[in-house]
């Protein structure tokens, strides 16, 4: 089953195409890595396989063919927006009751064990939180929904190097535990190449390359990182390019 | 690739019912704490100045109301007493001071409409929680549903019932003729015209901040936009809403209901409006024209042929012209929040 399913996916906003001619399928059970530089277009995918963006052009189903912001997939898929937009004035308590009264799926006691073993206090008020705590207090409400998929948009940007190891160590353990497909982003692939299973390059609004790690490694003879750096530098046209972009 | 995800197959009908309205009306007012305390902060301030003021002058009325008949002096002596002493501007600690609490409570509908309103969506865009709010299993339809319905129903009703309260406190003044219900200074705080033009000011903030994204500049628009109506309301839109009684003679006692113009008209026909009867006056005999008694030039006038006029709509209309305003209040308060919410639907990240 193809998490996400994109075919000749175009957004333009006013008159710059943010992504276009995006054909790709991203398969479930991996923690796929979405790569790309600034205004590549991630962020954009990412809104539209979430239903929050409507594409311009093309289609985009997820979870095996539920129309992307369907109540199905809506129920199913839990979204970190970038710096992880949570009501501020609320206390923690507070935040995970709004969730829960927003979600048909919501487990209350797992959420707070997470809590629990992070030490954020749930008196406290979320805008009194670190940006470590608040990335993890996003990430424990996206796990509490008990979703199939989880979709996380630069979820590393505004965290320090410790929070950032933190983060991605409960994301790999969430997801070896709940068999949940992950999708993340983020435009330093250092960050992700630890944990990543499956990588998707993408540049200027198009996919440069999407496979498996392990095939990527095998097919290529190097390092993810010089990989990536390869595709990367083949969809900046400045640059000399490199074979192998087809 | 034919597995289907295990959750999806055993609860597939509990997981297809929509999240119920409960949960999410808990989770607006719950954001809204702030808000809601605000307002009945301002709300409860008002109220309670009205029932104190209110019991001191039913009292004072009682007094008046007792008086029998009504047409003697003493009776008379006792509603000016009242008129210039509870009636008054300025002095709102020491007496009434009703015509400065009635030009504060103006505000109250645009104000409490404006802040209330503006910040519902603007703020989500603002601190850009939407993309938390719209991505949860609730959906974005029925959550902004909940988020601009019920404020609009909890303003509606609670700004109704002071409305009841501004009523029981305002009645002496009514009831001794000070004031016709339909002028209007006092039409658009009784009946349902102040919860329907609070209502109004809240669809349009909340419109407005869906619709720029910024609590500020919807607030401002807001205000604009309610203050040019308002007014534009009371002197070309109202007086229209039934056709005016033309009434013969010049009767200016607040019984009579909003007087919208006077005229005279002369013995061939011709219409002279009040501001143009100098030009009649210089034809008249000098005891006249130099008369102290101003009754005497219109006993002169009305001696000649000339006939006086105005045209009313009667104080009979009160609650007719209340239905009507909030009739049409409520429609395009409804057409602004059903606006939001396709804005809503439609907009994206």
């Amino acid at each position: 089953m193809n998490v996400i399913e994109t075919n000749a996916l175009g957004k333009r906003y006013r008159r710059k195409w943010a992504l276009r001619a995006c054909t790709l399928g991203v398969p479930g059970g991996h923690i796929v890595a979405l790569v790309g530089p600034n205004g590549a277009g991630k962020t954009t995918l990412l809104t539209i396989a979430v239903g929050l963006t409507r594409p311009t052009e093309g289609t985009v189903t997820v979870l095996g063919g539920e129309p992307a912001g369907s109540p199905e997939a809506l129920d199913r898929i839990a979204f970190v927006a970038q710096d992880a937009p949570l009501y501020r004035n609320l206390p923690v308590a507070a935040m995970l009751h709004v969730s829960r009264n927003l979600n048909k799926t919501w487990d209350q006691r797992r959420a707070e064990d997470r809590l629990e073993r992070l030490e954020i206090p749930l008196s406290q008020k979320v805008g009194e939180l670190s940006g470590g705590q608040k990335a993890q207090l996003a990430l424990t409400i996206a796990l509490a929904r008990r979703p199939t998929l989880l979709v996380l948009d630069e979820p590393l940007a505004s965290l320090d190097p410790v929070a950032r190891d933190d983060f991605m160590a409960s994301v790999v353990a969430a997801a070896q535990e709940d068999a949940i497909s992950v999708v993340l982003s983020s435009h330093v692939l250092a960050e992700l190449e630890r944990v990543a299973t499956y990588l998707i390059v993408l540049t200027r609004g198009q996919v440069q390359v999407a496979g498996t790690v392990r095939e990527l490694l095998a097919s290529h003879g190097a390092g993810l990182e010089e990989i990536a750096l390869r595709y990367l530098r083949a969809g900046v046209p400045s640059l000399s390019r490199t074979e192998g972009a087809a | 690739m034919i597995s289907s995800p295990p959750a999806a197959q055993p609860g597939t009908a509990i997981r297809r019912r929509p999240i119920p309205w409960a949960r999410l009306a808990w989770v607006t007012l719950r954001q809204r704490r702030c808000t809601v305390i605000g307002a009945a902060i301002v709300l409860g301030a008002f109220a309670v100045y009205l029932l104190i003021m209110g019991v001191i002058q039913n009292n004072a009325y009682a007094a008046i109301a007792a008086c029998h008949p009504a047409q003697a002096v003493k009776c008379q002596q006792l509603v000016e007493s009242f008129r210039s002493y509870w009636g008054g501007g300025g002095r709102v600690i020491q007496s009434g001071g009703a015509q400065t609490v009635s030009s504060l409570l103006f505000a109250v509908p645009v104000l409490l409409g404006a802040f209330v309103g503006a910040p519902l969506l603007a703020r989500e865009f603002e601190s850009g929680t939407f993309r938390f709010a719209w991505t949860q299993g609730a959906g974005r339809t029925r959550w902004a549903v909940s988020t601009l319905v019920l404020p609009a129903v909890l303003l509606t009703t609670v700004t109704g019932a002071f409305t009841v309260l501004f009523y029981w406190y305002f009645r002496p003044f009514l009831a001794i003729g000070q004031v016709s219900e339909m002028l209007p200074l006092a039409f658009a705080l009784l009946g349902v015209a102040f919860a329907a033009w609070t209502l109004f000011a809240f669809a349009l903030a909340a419109f407005t901040g869906t619709l720029f994204r910024r609590t500020v500049p919807a607030m401002a628009v807001t205000l604009v936009v309610y203050i040019a109506l308002a007014i534009g309301t009371a002197t070309v839109i109202r007086p229209h809403y039934m056709t005016p009684v033309t009434e013969r003679g010049w009767n200016e006692s607040p019984s009579s209901g909003w007087i919208l113009s006077s005229w005279v008209k002369a013995p061939d026909g011709q219409i002279i409006s009040p501001g143009d009867l100098p030009s009649v006056l210089v034809h008249a005999p000098a005891s006249v024209a130099n008369s102290p008694d101003p009754n005497a030039f219109n006993d002169w006038l009305a001696q000649h042929g000339y006939t006086m006029w105005q045209s009313v709509q009667p104080a009979s209309r009160f609650w007719q012209f209340q239905l009507i305003e909030g009739g049409w209040l409520l429609v395009v308060s409804a057409l602004f929040i059903a606006g939001a919410v396709w804005l809503v639907r439609r907009r994206g990240a």
